[in-house]
Formats: C-alpha cells, structure tokens, sequence
C-alpha cells in the first residue's frame, strides 16, 4: 500500500452553469484542474501555489472528498478519495483561511464537541482534546462564549482547532492565515511545522509566499489547473530567471568608482543602471542571476570611491510563481 | 447512528439561541386562523350542519373535530418539513456544509438527529393548537395512547422520508423557497387536511395517495376521532412503505445534489 497522498492524471472539469429550474446551460465546461500527477508525503509540509484560478482549491476539495474527480485517481494512503471516501475523511481534515466552517449559534467548546462526535473521537478523549485545542489557539478565555461575538481572527482560530480535532494524519491547508494578526499566523506557522516533525503530511496553500518558503520542503505550481513547475522553493528560484537586484550609493561624485563598476557590468552581462539620488551622489543598479555585491564594492573601493550603502534584493518565489505563470502558454490555462 | 445525539443537542441550542419564544406564538397563527375560519364558517354559513356527502366520505359529521385533526397535522407537516428538508440549505448558506460532509458521519443520523430535535418542538406546538382549539369549543375525544404513538411515529416517517428528496432539490437547485412552497400548496390540496380527498377529481386523488402524509392523515384521524372510517393497519403500513420509499430516494440522491452544490460554491 503505498503511504501520503498520491494523485495521478487528476482532472477536473466543471461543468457549464446551469439555472435552477431549466436544463439551460449556460457558458461552456471549466477544467479547473488537468492530468495533474503530485505526491504529498506524510511528515513534511508541501506546497501548492498557483495564482487565482489556478486549481489549488478544486484540487483540495478533490482530495478531501468534496469534489468527485472528472477523470484520474487520487488516494490518501491507498484509500481512494470516491471508492474509500469515509476512511479517507478519518484520515484527513481540511482548514480554509476565512471565517466559515464554524456555527455561529454555538459556543468554541460546543462547535468543537460537536465536531469531534461527528468524527468519532471517544467521549472522554473528546473533552481532553477540546480543552487542549482550545488553549493551542488561545481561545481558552472565550470557550463558551457563542461564535457570533467571536472576533473574525478569533473565528478562525476556531476553524484552525476544528481540523486538528480528528488528530488527522493529513492536513489539507487553503489559505489558512487569511484574515490572522501576525502573532497568530506565527503560531500557526509554527504549529503546522511542528505537527510536520509529528508525522503529519501537510498540503498547504498561500498568497504569502515567505510562509510557503519558511515551512515547504517541495512546492507544485499550478496554473490554468496544470503542474507547470515543482520542487524545493530555491530550485523553483533558479528555474527561473530571476535577478539579484543590487543597489549600491557611492560617496560624492566620482567618475573612476562608475567605470569600474561599468567594467563588472561588461565582464559578468549584469544590466546596469546609473541615476543619482536625492542627495546628489551616484546609485548604481545592476541586475544579475547572481549577487554581485563582493565584486561591485571592490571595483569601487578599489577606483577610489567610498560606499554610502548596498542593498541586495534576491529573487523570491513570489518572483518564480509570477515568472512561472506569466510563462505558461494561454492555450494551457 | 452516533451523530443522531450530537446533531439533536446542537440543533436545540442553536432554536433556543436563534429564536425567541414569540417566534413559536407566529407559528401557531396559521393552524389557529385554519380553526377559527372553519369555527366561523360552520357556524356562520352551515349553520352548524354538514352535508350528507361529508358525513359519507368521513364516517362522522364532527366537522370542526375534523378540521381541527387537519390543521394540527398539517402545522406538524409543514413545521417538520421546514426544520428536516431545509437543514442542509440552511448549513449550505451558512457556510457549514463543507464541514459537515468532511466528516465521516453519515447522512441518515444527522437526519434523524435534526428530525428529532423538530420532532420535540413540533409537538409542543401541535398541543399548544389543539388545547386552543378545545378553548374555541372544539369537541376532542380522549385518543388511545398506543393508536396516538403509532399515528405519530407514522407521520414522523412519512415527514421524513418527504423531507430528505425535497432538501437534495432545495440543495441542487440552490433555492428554498420556491421548492418549499411547492410542496405545502400541493399537500394542502392534495392530502385531505380540510376536506375529504373524495372530493377531488381522480388525477389529483391518486397523486394525494402517493403522499405518505395522506395516510399518516388517515391514521391520526382514526386515532382522534371516533367513527373514521379508516382501515388502520393498512393505512399505517402504506404510510410507512410510502415513507421509507421516499427516503430512501432521497438519501439517495442527496449526495448528487450536495456535491452539485458545493461545486457551485467552488465554480465561482
């Protein structure tokens, strides 16, 4: 039996819209999501990124059994999603950023008893557990205080304590930062790694790409429902072609600091730029794959020049998605 | 069966939180006014006489009695109607869904969860009805106990089993009201609330005898008022065959219709 999430030729395609009371359709079908073949490993945190419309939620309602799959197969440790569909949701729980997914009518402590029997969790570890994911989200305060007075970070820290009520062994993350003050987001970054550590296989999704590159070991970019790139964060940084961007200030006007630095730009095909700041004294930027602020600052100390200030920009993955699906043919979307 | 328990606790705190008591005063209005128009007209207009055919359709002359059993019965239709078949459209626009159907628990103890908690609630209402209507000078006979029990649990199954196929269409088509509506006006037409079914042409009788609400009728009539020319044991054998038929349609369609609705939520 193989172990983690494995979809393979996964497809999704939607179909056109339909109005409540005629057969009418109307539009033409959506594939949301084609062939799309990924791994997602227990015990480590995977992204999935992809700019809007790019699959990510179609392929976690698919994984969580929301959504039966047009075409192709995805199984939760050789569970398949539509054929084994009830063992694989004591396998997995899904957390969406967002305020939902939660009544409003009940209290923390009562959305989280009642999940939990839905779940089957055993009374007595039940009311453990509640009083345990109550405190990890820091919603011991307000537990019997019903959710409609919660504040919208507090609703979702919630949603956060109703997925882990299952002990999943998968968990499927949308977007779950959504709407968090930072400390909170914090926590939750650090809980997400630590249950990672636990053993628990991790599917995340984000539009904050620095809590993708803190926490993915592997990341799949979707775009137009189709993987078009995967790896670690800094591979998929280097599969593109993204600059370092460097600025450097030179002390005062001084013409043989600016050759030598010409001379870098010749040497390495770095594009250079030469503008003159608020102060009157000469900015140099240079765009190159590589970080060539050691070799700049010593061509300029070298002519003469002194420093002011160097600032290196490095190319992110935010960079690398945008590249990615600016990338991708319009016909494949 | 373990989200039966559950499903039933959360669904009262939420009533007991959501409405107030004045909400359950504006349900009773519509089976009180049925009484009090019936109450005026026989008085009123029959001159507190009945026809010979009603006589022959009923096995009574006790009009209002009848009346009354059909306005209790259809306020405990339409109340349990509106609490089993719009649960999961209420969970679908209230954003609940999804995690309900995430988790392993199956369709039919959630039903009976929610159906129970209705169930409760209904029945209270249906009594605060009937004691008004004795106040009105509605004359009821006393019910066997057991005859009562069997009536009820009838009407139970048939409301269930009509609730489930009527939330897979409110699901699919995204919409409650219209499909809601649909069935209350057909029911009191078709079901023999106010007037004998005899008095319908044939079309619209038999559509009314594939409604197991019109045999959990017959059977609640035969258990309150004396002379009702009801053969019980069949009636409640073909409400409760009707009933599980039903549900059993609907249960299995619902998960089609959930998913249809999920995927309109996910289409956007």
């Amino acid at each position: 039996m193989s172990t983690g999430i494995v979809t393979t030729a996964l497809c999704k395609v939607f179909p056109p819209r339909r109005t409540p009371w005629s057969w009418r359709a109307r539009g033409t079908p959506v594939a949301a999501v084609s062939g799309l073949s990924i791994a997602i490993p227990a015990g480590q945190v995977t992204g999935l990124l992809g700019l809007n419309g790019a699959g990510k939620t179609t392929t976690i309602r698919m994984l969580s059994t929301l959504l039966r799959p047009t075409s192709g197969t995805a199984t939760v440790d050789g569970l398949d999603v539509v054929a084994d569909a009830r063992a694989v949701r004591r396998r997995i729980n899904v957390i969406a950023g967002g305020e939902r997914m939660v009544y409003s009518r009940l209290t923390g402590r009562e959305n989280l008893w009642y999940f939990g029997q839905l779940y089957d969790v055993p009374r007595a570890r039940l009311r453990r557990r509640v009083g345990e994911l109550l405190e990890l989200v820091g919603l011991a305060a307000a537990a019997d205080t019903p959710v409609e007075r919660y504040s919208r970070g507090m609703r979702q820290r919630l949603v956060i304590a109703r997925g882990l009520v299952n002990d999943p062994a998968y968990l499927l993350l949308d977007e779950p930062t959504l709407g968090l003050d930072a400390p909170i987001a914090r926590e939750l970054r650090l809980l997400v790694a630590r249950l990672a550590a636990d053993g628990v296989g991790v599917l995340l999704t984000s539009h904050y790409l620095a809590e993708v590159e803190q926490l993915c070991r592997h990341v799949h970019v979707l775009d137009g429902g189709r993987l078009v790139a995967q790896g670690s964060p800094a591979q998929l940084v280097a599969q593109t072609d993204r600059q370092h961007v460097l600025v450097v200030t030179v002390g005062g006007s001084v013409p043989a600091a600016v050759e030598a630095v010409r001379a870098v730009s010749r040497d390495t095909g770095a594009r250079l730029d030469v503008d003159v700041d608020e102060a009157g004294r000469d900015r140099l930027t240079l765009r190159h794959r590589d970080d060539l602020a050691g070799p700049v600052v010593d061509a300029v100390v070298r002519a003469g020049g002194s420093i002011v200030t160097v600032a290196v920009t490095p190319p992110t993955l935010e960079d690398a998605i945008l590249a990615m699906s600016r990338a991708t043919p319009a016909g494949v979307r | 069966m373990a989200a039966v328990w559950p499903t039933f606790v959360r669904n009262w705190r939420v009533t007991l939180r959501a409405y107030p008591w004045t909400y359950f005063v504006g349900t009773l209005a519509t089976g009180l006014l049925t009484v009090g128009v019936a109450l005026l007209a026989y008085r009123a207009i029959g001159g507190g006489r009945v026809a010979a055919s009603f006589t022959a359709a009923t096995g009574g002359s006790d009009y209002l009695g009848y009346v009354t059993v059909g306005a209790a019965a259809l306020t405990f239709t339409t109340r349990m109607v509106l609490w089993v078949a719009k649960a999961q459209i209420t969970e679908y626009r209230e954003g609940t869904l999804e995690s309900q159907l995430l988790t392993p628990a199956r369709r039919l103890p959630y039903l009976l969860g929610v159906t129970l908690q209705a169930l409760t609630t209904t029945v209270v209402e249906v009594a605060v009805l009937l004691a008004a209507a004795v106040a009105l000078g509605v004359r009821l006979s006393v019910p066997d106990p057991l005859a009562l029990v069997a009536a009820l649990a009838a009407a139970t199954v048939a409301v269930l089993g009509m609730s489930v196929p009527l939330s897979a269409v409110m699901l699919a088509a995204g919409e409650a009201h219209i499909t809601q509506n649909t069935l209350f006006t057909a029911m009191a037409l078709l079901c023999g609330f106010t007037f004998p079914t005899g008095y319908l042409p044939d079309a619209a009788r038999w559509l009314g005898e594939a409604l197991p609400v019109t045999w959990a009728l017959r059977v609640l009539r035969a258990a309150t008022l004396p002379g009702a020319s009801v053969d019980v044991p069949s009636a409640l054998a073909v409400c409760l065959a009707l009933g599980a038929a039903y549900l059993a349609v609907g249960l299995w369609i619902l998960p089609p219709a959930e998913r249809r609705a999920l995927q309109r939520s996910g289409n956007a």
